[in-house]
């Protein structure tokens, strides 16, 4: 059983992506959705045999490769971590898998996708099931492999090939990371498997005590863990690797759903939940991840709320709450993180599956300033997302509540980051003021469709909706029932009721706000010229001239500061061209310049091969110059060599 | 004694060489420095001959000689035979081999 459930998406992935021709677009649908369902079930007995029944399975394999001081086994870990993670990854993902079978139809490769959607919950079953690093990484890398070829999916497309070419990479960048900090925690400890490193880590403790006796080097300890931590920033979109993340959803969106609810951005959380013991060696190292995590809910915050895609709103709000699950593992609190995460992996795969109907709905347009007025059309996928977005923002007795409060209270608890604190209590605003936005611009205010999309908006079918209302309940009950199963080992912290509720009112005041503004500005600037409403309320009347009339009125210098602070929030805090500008131009240019002109053209071919054989050529040619065909310059050589030969000859 | 026509012998020889070496306008003066250098050598074995006394050398001389007569009849013939194809026998166009 316990193998099982790694074991059935690998056969889907295979059997629908070797033999699609054979089954046909509904058998691939049928056979990788009904695995992945039998997956989950699996998942959920193991999470009763190993959380609830309190029994770690740990299942060795074989053994993979074998050195004098090094052993790595293929095996797997069911501890209560990964059951959880288990539950978390197959369920959304059969939902995704439910979803996509009706969200795709029409498209002529869906048994390739859903190939590679089983592939890709293969590979994070392989990560979280792993018992050693070195398993662990190829389900890192699997995943990034898998989001490659998903982005990628509709591969005809510049823009998705470019963004799914820059996840790729910039996991990479983190990867690297992982790769490093593997080889110093096996020149550490001299093993790569959990169970020997932690078990070390516990000595280390007692080496303290005793004047450091055993154990491991501190500063080689903060280095792992930063090293880990890089990893791990470059798969959960931290800030600095994160501009992969808005990017792709240039892919479908159950991909984005699979990518960002449950599966990738997850995986670099969970490296640093499992790495916990070695975290916990190393405050440093526990700081850089608090600040790093606080900073980039913040930024993700303030850059939803500008942005205009209905999907890269929830791009950013993913990268929002994945900061909250970082920052709240800088404070050790681990299993809180891990309780958000699954809190999050539930409305955020219903945030993005609505979204996904909303788009279906409206004829595949994804800009939110051409939507609208749809609560009457598509009154359903409307109620899902209030449920999510509201869960999102964590109103009071749904999922989010539980863990997104106790994020901050446990934050507020710990006096020498009251930054983070700050940071995470105003992100908690942006969310809940991005999360009505995108609900009134999507379906309370007038409408902008056209006519003709606009009547032909519909519910979508059965297989799309189910695993909708599915997550929904998720949303809403995942959070009070799986409270005492993850943190009944959390004390929430002393602090007084007033600062209890701030987060609670900072969202409600949040979410009120948006609602007000948009509200009024609707009513005060009339129905006509939904884009234009928009562009005045996020005070950008002169970005786009050709849409306002008052093209060559003198602008305010308020005008003029909003304008700035709206174009810095809605290209993301300019980090692509910071990024694009100082980094990735210079490094072209070096390696243009530098390693291909330079050495590759340069140093290395004049002594190499080419400067070689032209030397070698302008010497023969000189000597063959010599033979003059001249019979009385022979008659001389021959004369001086005989010579030569004769008088040397005679020396020796 | 005899042994300043050793010198004789080797000023020959030079005076063969160089006629060779320098010489770049007639095959016949090449064929006769040849065969300059061909009578020093002769003649230095002849004296060397009688300055240790032995027949050997007269022998050789003999040798040479017939090697000289031989050899100078075929250099001629080829020589004509040149002139017939080229119709010129300086030494300066035989340059058809250069490397």
């Amino acid at each position: 059983m316990y193998i099982l459930v790694l074991f059935l998406p690998l056969l889907s992935a295979i059997i629908s992506g070797l033999f699609g021709r054979k089954i046909g677009t509904k058998g691939a649908g049928v056979l990788t959705s009904s695995c992945i369902v039998i997956s989950a079930l699996v998942s959920c007995c193991i999470f009763y045999e190993t959380v609830l029944n309190s029994s770690a399975a740990y299942v060795k394999l074989w053994r993979w490769f074998d050195s004098e001081l090094f052993t790595a086994y293929f095996g797997l870990q069911f501890d209560s971590l990964t059951a959880i993670m288990l539950i978390v990854v197959t369920s959304v993902s059969a939902l995704v898998h439910i979803y996509s079978t009706g969200y795709m139809s029409g498209d002529p490769h869906i048994p390739r996708f859903m190939s590679y959607l089983s592939l890709f919950t293969f590979l994070m079953i392989v990560l979280v099931t792993s018992e050693n690093y070195v398993q662990l990484f190829i389900g890192w890398e699997g995943v990034g492999l898998c989001s490659y070829l998903l982005i990628n999916f509709w591969l005809t497309r510049i823009k998705a090939n470019k963004a799914a070419m820059k996840a790729m990479l910039i996991n990479r960048v983190g990867d690297i990371g992982l790769i490093l900090a593997m080889i110093k925690i096996l020149a550490e400890f001299g093993a790569l498997d959990f169970s020997t490193i932690y078990s070390v880590m516990s000595l280390n403790e007692w080496g303290d005590v005793y004047s450091n006796s055993v154990g491991v080097n501190k500063d080689s300890l903060t280095i792992i863990c930063l090293l880990l931590f890089l990893g791990a920033v470059g798969k959960s979109a931290q800030l600095g690797l994160h501009t992969w993340l808005p990017d792709a959803m240039e892919g479908p969106t159950p991909v984005s759903a699979l990518i960002h609810a449950a599966t990738m951005v997850t995986a670099g959380v969970f490296l640093i939940i499992r790495s916990g013991p070695l975290f916990e060696g190393s405050p440093f190292a526990l700081t850089v991840v608090t600040i790093l995590g606080a900073l980039t809910a913040f930024f993700a915050a303030t850059t939803g709320v500008v942005q205009n895609d209905l999907k890269k709103v929830i791009a950013y709000s993913t990268c929002s709450k994945v900061g909250y699950m970082v920052m709240v593992c800088g404070l050790s609190n681990y299993s809180t993180s891990l309780f958000h995460l699954m809190n999050h992996a539930f409305f955020k795969a219903l945030l993005f599956l609505s979204a996904g109907s909303v788009i279906h709905a409206v004829s595949d347009e994804q800009d939110m300033r051409k939507m609208g007025g749809l609560l009457k059309s598509i009154p359903f996928t409307y109620t899902m997302i209030l449920i999510g977005s509201l869960s999102l923002m964590g109103f009071p007795y749904l999922t989010g509540f539980y863990s997104k409060d106790l994020i901050l209270e446990l934050t507020y608890d710990k006096y020498y980051v009251a930054f983070a604190y700050w940071l995470g209590s105003f992100s908690a605003l942006l969310t809940a003021f991005y999360s009505m936005r995108l609900i009134y611009l999507t379906f309370i205010t007038d409408t902008n469709l056209k006519k003709e999309v606009l009547t032909k908006v519909h519910e979508s079918t059965w297989n799309i909706t189910l695993p909708l209302l599915l997550l929904a309940f998720g949303s809403i009950f995942v959070g009070y029932l799986g409270k005492e199963v993850v943190i009944s080992n959390v004390i929430p912290p002393m602090i007084s009721n007033s600062v209890k509720v701030v987060p609670l009112v900072l969202s409600l005041l949040g979410a009120l706000l948006a609602f007000v503004i948009y509200d009024r500005v609707t009513r005060v600037t009339g129905a006509k010229g939904g884009i234009r409403n928009f562009v005045r309320v996020n005070s950008i009347r002169n970005v786009r001239s050709s849409f306002s009339e008052e093209k060559f009125e003198q602008k305010s210098p308020w005008t003029q500061l909003f304008h700035v602070v709206y174009t810095f929030f809605n290209s993301a805090w300019q980090f692509n061209y910071v990024i694009n500008h100082f980094i990735v131009k210079n490094v072209w240019k070096f390696g243009h310049l530098v390693t291909y002109r330079i050495i590759d053209r340069g140093i290395l071919e004049t002594i190499g091969p080419k400067g070689i054989s032209k030397v070698l050529i302008s010497l023969t040619q000189t000597i063959s110059n010599y033979q003059s065909g001249m019979v009385f310059n022979y008659a001389l050589i021959m004369i001086i060599f005989t010579t030569f030969f004769i008088s040397g000859a005679s020396v020796l | 004694m005899y042994y300043e026509y050793l010198t004789v012998g080797v000023i020959l020889f030079i005076f063969g060489v160089l006629g060779i070496v320098l010489n770049r306008s007639n095959l016949i003066i090449m064929l006769m420095s040849i065969e300059l250098m061909l009578l020093a050598i002769a003649f230095l074995f002849l004296i060397n001959s009688i300055v240790i006394d032995n027949l050997i050398g007269e022998i050789f001389t003999l040798m040479v000689l017939t090697v000289a007569a031989a050899e100078s009849a075929i250099g001629l013939a080829i020589l004509v035979a040149y002139y017939r194809v080229r119709g010129t026998i300086a030494v300066k166009s035989l340059n058809l081999l250069r490397g």
